[in-house]
């Protein structure tokens, strides 16, 4: 059997909101062993999720269905980081592992006596990765966040939408997320620096910087650092003149749901034509040169919806394949979950906790070919695994643990 | 010394999602080669019309194909070698320089490397220990592994188009988005990283198979999760927030200004009246997240001359005096290059292209505490390293490099008529022209 592509590292994760425990929820996934440090005391989800920084949703569920996914595969050790004693116990903990992901305010873990610099003299090749909303210097550095606030100050926000009215979020923590991703990459490339060097290394993933660094975004810095143009909210679909045509660009209307589609220039015309079933379309005066196509759109969408409003996404989306145009359905959780692609490749997971029962959670972001398939566990209990930790990596006796348990620090 | 540093990866990839997450091992201090060819150009039109949008001062210049705002951005930190892998003399150079590499990662449509012979049990005869990425969009196996794709289709099957935009508006007005590229580059690079990380333990050779779909849904995961739990399928919120009242965007002095506001708890919300000092806004009825949530539409009215009267950057400093989430919504352009906290963290650096001149080159997503200065070198040029890669690193003569740039197999400029990206495979494959 061969071993998960992570095992042996060990992660200490002291982190909440969306961006750190999703690094180390990918490090988890894949097999190192992860650590949740948590406040003793806290049990509810909402504020083991949000760090009491904002108020229960209304529906519990909106915050178990954060907290569910986000902390799967985990363990849970409660340390009072507040009190010396738990803070001596975390540089122990740190002096015995590889990584730790944090998402404390700029400085605090400093103030406790748990910096990078106070757990790297002991362990010169610990990686830290501090994941926050501004990073770790700068004017904004102690600025609150939400989603919404970081996602426009990364310039996501500024073009979705259209031109008259505001601009828009994305849906859902999408910063969040793909900072996350961002420190787990950044994460496991410090430790193979750490593997080939010895050396570790302080990581400053800045939320507000993947955002700003995000492809979609510097693709379209450039043309303005070249020559002032610039990027505004547009009206985005139909038709525009020369070799930029681009026909049936967008998401559509049809039958039961919506289509988006994205043809890859104006040679696709005559695949489009012959997907809505009329190829002749390319011999009509009125639309055989791009112009012509320009001056009669609005008698093409006409014909296009048409075609559009008399099948499904499921044909449309047999259509696009037959024709080689990169098109999708507008799907929701249920129907991707029963998606015959995603059931096919084993994509989603079963996973059961004591309290929620068994649900279908999304599964891992790549496959390999050289791993074993790694069982899933359930979000941890605050606490669950305070004991063993302490007593497998530290070698705390039950005495010792039942002392600190008494103080108050686990 | 970077931390992938003596690390070699080849990228064979287009648009965004692979070029990305080699320009992320780049930054790292990986040295990443991409792999491109004079029969296909895929960084844009070859000989666009003078004035074309996208080129420095309008003008495509001698060298259009070097001169791509948008390739020159998103193709940081990589040298560009040319191969025609259609022939069987770029096969073979390939397979050479696969030998003295670490990792290929590929975002070609399924099956193309396969066709020219490079599938991963090839790959893995030339470098036993290789790490071989594959990134379709829906991954290597299942019914949609052959599905052309591209970051808005990606995105709809993945679950997020039906959680964006507007409540009132029909899906039909949605903006393009091409995020799941971005997820896609990035997984790879995580994925390349734990890879790496193994073999330098185990010495283990690895196929990974990226679905760029199946990167992005746990991004989604609580819209997934929230149904498992209560049965309902999450509805598209705009900007509204379950949790957070008011939760918006909202204008500002100025053409198209804006600034973003959530207000996270009843303590901030008295906060925030204190600040604006509207009367009609310290009311019992807005007092509670229930209360506001069910009249968001008044305080956003409410709000909103408010904020109208001031900047954005004004806006934020009081909101943010008071302990309150607010930011500016910056657009990708002069709102993120003047911003000072982003100048104040040294993100952009100016750079000089060969071709494209001087510009401000966007920085990493990430720092690193051991590296005085991020990496910042400019987009290679269309085979600009074929004699060092394929001279000096596989050790080819003078006389054979002349000999495969006469044949064509190698080469710094396009030749006439060569393929501009998928389209014209695309046809064939539909039977088309």
């Amino acid at each position: 059997m061969p071993a998960a592509i992570l095992e042996g590292v060990r992660v200490l994760e002291l982190a909440d909101g969306v961006a750190g425990p999703f690094c180390a929820k990918l490090l988890a996934e894949y097999g190192a062993e992860v650590v949740k440090i948590e406040r003793p005391g806290v049990d509810s989800m909402s504020e083991r999720q949000w760090a009491g920084q904002r108020a229960a949703s209304p529906s519990s569920a909106e915050d178990a269905a954060f907290f569910l996914p986000l902390n799967a595969d985990k363990k849970s050790v409660a340390l009072d980081l507040e009190s010396e004693t738990g803070q001596a116990t975390f540089r122990n903990l740190a002096a015995n592992s590889n990584v730790v992901v944090e998402s404390l305010r700029p400085g605090h873990m400093g103030s406790l006596g748990i910096g990078y610099h106070d757990l790297r003299d002991r362990t010169p090749g610990l990686v830290m990765t501090s994941v926050t909303p501004f990073g770790q210097t700068g004017p904004y550095r102690d600025y609150q966040y939400t989603e919404l606030t970081v996602f426009a100050m990364g310039g996501g926000m500024a073009r979705e939408g259209v031109p008259s009215r505001h601009p828009l979020m994305y849906g859902g923590e999408i910063a969040g997320y793909f900072s996350g991703t961002a420190a787990a990459a950044a994460t496991v490339a410090a430790c193979v620096g750490a593997l080939m060097t010895g050396q570790g290394d302080w990581i400053d993933i800045s939320i507000m910087e993947c955002m700003a660094g995000h492809p979609h975004q510097i693709g379209r810095r450039a043309p303005f650092a070249y020559n002032g143009e610039l990027d505004t909210r547009q009206e985005t679909r139909g038709l525009t003149g020369g070799e930029r045509e681009r026909y049936a660009v967008g998401t559509f209307r049809c039958k039961d749901g919506h289509m988006s589609f994205l043809p890859l220039g104006a040679r696709m015309w005559p695949n489009i034509a012959r997907m809505i079933g009329k190829p002749e379309l390319t011999q009509d005066s009125r639309f055989v040169n791009p112009e012509d196509r320009v001056t009669n759109q609005a008698e093409l969408e006409a014909i296009f919806q048409e075609w559009l409003d008399r099948h499904t996404r499921s044909e449309i989306f047999q259509a696009t394949q037959d024709e080689g145009i990169p098109g999708g359905p507008v799907l929701t959780p249920p129907e991707i979950m029963a998606d015959e692609h995603f059931i096919d490749r084993r994509f989603f997971r079963q996973v059961a906790h004591p309290d929620y029962g068994t649900l279908t959670y999304p599964g891992q972001p790549f496959k390999l070919s050289d791993a074993p398939e790694i069982g899933a566990t359930a979000a941890p209990a605050l606490g669950e695994h305070t004991e063993a930790v302490l007593s497998e990596v530290l070698g705390m006796k039950g005495a010792e643990i039942a002392g600190l348990r008494s103080r108050g620090a686990i | 010394m970077r931390p992938l540093a003596g690390i070699r990866a080849l990228e064979l990839a287009e648009i965004w999602a692979g070029p990305f997450c080699g320009s992320l091992l780049g930054d790292m201090g990986a040295e990443v080669v991409k792999v491109e060819s004079v029969q296909r150009i895929a960084r844009g039109p070859i000989r666009p019309r003078p004035g074309s949008p996208g080129y420095p001062d309008g003008e495509p210049g001698e060298r259009p194909w070097n001169r791509v705002a948008n390739f020159n951005a998103i193709n940081r930190n990589k040298m560009a070698v040319t191969l025609d892998l259609t022939r069987p003399e770029g096969v073979d150079v390939f397979l050479d320089l696969v030998a003295a590499s670490d990792v290929v990662v590929c975002n070609y449509s399924f099956g193309v490397m396969e066709k020219f012979g490079l599938g991963y049990d090839a790959l893995r005869q030339a470098k036993p220990d290789v790490i071989v990425v594959f990134m379709p969009g829906y991954g290597n196996t299942g019914p949609y592994k052959g599905v052309r794709s591209m970051g808005m289709s990606i995105d709809a099957i993945s679950g997020h188009s039906a959680l964006r935009g507007y409540q009132d508006l029909d899906l039909s007005r949605l903006s393009p988005v091409h995020h799941p590229d971005a997820v896609g580059g990035v997984t790879a690079a995580f994925a390349i990283c734990t890879a790496i990380h193994q073999r330098l333990r185990s010495g283990k050779s690895q196929f990974i198979d990226i679905s760029q779909s199946e990167a992005f849904i746990p991004h989604l995961g609580e819209a997934f999760l929230e149904y498992e739990l209560t049965g309902n399928t999450r509805q598209r919120r705009g900007n509204r927030h379950p949790a957070m009242a008011p939760h918006g965007a909202y204008p500002c002095e100025g053409e198209d200004a804006w600034v973003a506001i959530a207000v996270r708890t009843d303590s901030e919300w008295r906060a925030l009246c204190e600040a604006i000092g509207d009367p009609r806004l310290t009311d019992d009825r807005f007092a509670t997240l229930e209360g506001r949530l069910r009249r968001h539409d008044e305080i956003d009215d409410a709000l909103g001359r408010w904020t109208s009267q001031h900047d954005r950057q004004r806006v934020t400093e009081l909101v943010q005096a008071r302990g309150i989430p607010a930011g500016p919504v910056l657009d990708c352009c002069a709102g993120t290059y003047d911003d000072p906290h982003l100048q104040e963290r040294d993100y952009f650096k100016t750079i000089d292209h060969p071709d494209a001149g001087t510009y401000l080159l966007s920085g990493p997503i990430w720092q690193l505490h051991s590296e005085s200065e991020p990496r910042h070198e400019p987009a290679p040029g269309l085979g600009q390293h074929n004699d060092y890669v394929l001279g000096e690193v596989l050790g080819i003569t003078r006389e054979r490099l002349d000999s495969l740039e006469r044949d064509n197999v190698i080469g710094t400029e396009p030749l006439e008529g060569a393929d501009m990206g998928g389209v014209r495979r695309a046809n064939r494959a539909a039977g088309g022209s």
